[in-house]
């Protein structure tokens, strides 16, 4: 797997710092695990973060803290290696998402459904796996938030070029998007958004209120 | 600046078990009082193989109160900070055996601890809101997770020794003073007394650096 398109630098480090809200740690999280350039970064971001740790005038904690989280390690079982929930047979989750509570597929267009992944509500942003049929045109919207997406499967195209597995586009709402999902299959996506999609055109304002994404 | 340079100041094991050190240059005026240098990697092993509890509670003693301050920092309240930073300890006593002194070192390992226990918090709090029941949340994904067999990870570690390295001292500060301590540009322009345009084109320059030399010989 090739990848040609990853987060800026500056997504990354907050990523790093674990400054990123729920959904967007998540789809930057997936790509990073399988990333072994952005991987890099992130570490070198932890390793400065390290040594911030190092640096930073301590604050006492409190008198008990080492008596309490003593009693709780003589008190707590050994750590055991808790299989993750398997949600078996769900080919379609990659492991990143095999924690999370994901939905029912909900058709939203014509050779487009979606599976909302269910998060804790810290955040504004949510969370969706996006499928759409090879060939298939998406209708030129743009955004009123951001939206981060990170392609599992298949590819799509836009003004910004080709986007295969492990790839990451990063738009917001400068960014006009008319993309173009690629014949060799369909094209799974994992999907951060914030705000909404804006459809354009008069086709698109005619069925906008109808695409619920 | 010196920050980095110390992050560096851990052994890094090769695989067959041999110790080497890299040698970091001590700055001058890096340490603030005479202060003797433990290898907190080596009393993580320690925890690890033979549940030391001496070892424990050495870098409890260091860690713990660290933890609480770069959180307080990074603008948890006191009670938030000093809950991260007792269950951040406790999970270095269970996931000591997990720690790898040739691809992080220990700092670097507490804090992605602190920082994933920092964003279940966060979580569990917004769930507990939300719902009254409050279910077992998923881990925070592991972005330290490496994407490639062990030997690509030690390679990978000196690289990006190597690269924090390169960064100059103002480049270092800028990025610790925005992702780490969470502070706003306009703040940092006035900590660092340079304009605010400045200080967003330092953490530009510093993370290009940063990517650019880590792109290096790829």
């Amino acid at each position: 797997m090739t990848i040609s398109h990853h987060p800026p630098e500056d997504l990354l480090a907050d990523f790093a710092a674990g400054k990123l809200e729920e959904a967007h740690q998540l789809v930057v999280g997936v790509h990073v695990a399988g990333c072994a350039r952005c991987t890099r970064f992130v570490r070198a971001i932890e390793q400065l973060a390290g040594a911030a740790l190092e640096e930073v005038e301590p604050v006492p904690t409190a008198p008990d803290a080492f008596d309490r989280v003593m009693s709780r390690i003589e008190n707590s079982p050994a750590a055991s290696a808790a299989p993750p929930p398997a949600s078996a047979a769900d080919h379609d989750i990659p492991p990143a998402l095999r924690n999370y509570r994901i939905g029912k597929r909900r058709r939203v267009a014509p050779g487009l459904s979606m599976r909302p992944i269910e998060l804790s509500g810290s955040g504004k942003a949510r969370a969706f796996l996006l499928r759409s049929a090879p060939g298939s045109r998406m209708l030129e919207h743009t955004h009123t938030g951001t939206e981060l997406t990170l392609v599992l499967e298949g590819s799509f195209s836009h003004e910004g070029g080709r986007f295969g597995p492990g790839d990451f586009d990063y738009g917001d709402d400068e960014v006009e998007h008319r993309p173009i999902v690629g014949d060799e299959g369909p094209c799974l996506c994992l999907v951060a958004m914030t705000g909404n999609l804006r459809m354009n055109g008069l086709l698109g304002r005619l069925i906008g209120p109808f695409v619920r994404l | 600046m010196i920050a980095a340079i110390r992050a560096m100041d851990v052994p890094i094991r090769a695989e067959a078990g041999l110790t080497r050190r890299f040698e970091a240059q001590r700055s001058i005026g890096a340490s603030k009082g005479p202060k003797a240098k433990v290898d907190w990697a080596d009393l993580i092993g320690r925890v690890a193989s033979h549940r030391d509890r001496e070892a424990f509670k050495r870098l409890f003693e260091h860690f713990a109160p660290r933890i609480k301050g770069l959180m307080q920092k990074a603008g948890c309240s006191p009670d938030e900070a000093e809950e991260i930073a007792q269950n951040t300890m406790f999970a270095v006593w269970r996931k000591a055996g997990l720690f790898d002194p040739a691809t992080a070192g220990a700092a670097a390992w507490i804090f992605t601890i602190a920082r994933n226990l920092r964003i279940d918090l966060l979580r569990r709090r917004a769930r507990s809101d939300r719902l009254e029941a409050v279910s077992e949340l998923p881990d925070a994904p592991d972005p330290a997770e490496p994407a490639d067999a062990a030997i690509s990870r030690v390679q990978d570690a000196a690289r990006i020794e190597a690269a924090i390295k390169q960064l100059s001292a103002e480049q270092t500060m800028v990025v610790r003073l925005s992702f780490i301590e969470e502070k706003a540009h306009p703040e940092i322009a006035g900590l660092l007394g340079i304009p605010l345009g400045t200080v967003k084109s330092r953490i530009r320059l510093a993370m290009n650096r940063l990517r650019d030399i880590l792109d290096e010989d790829t």
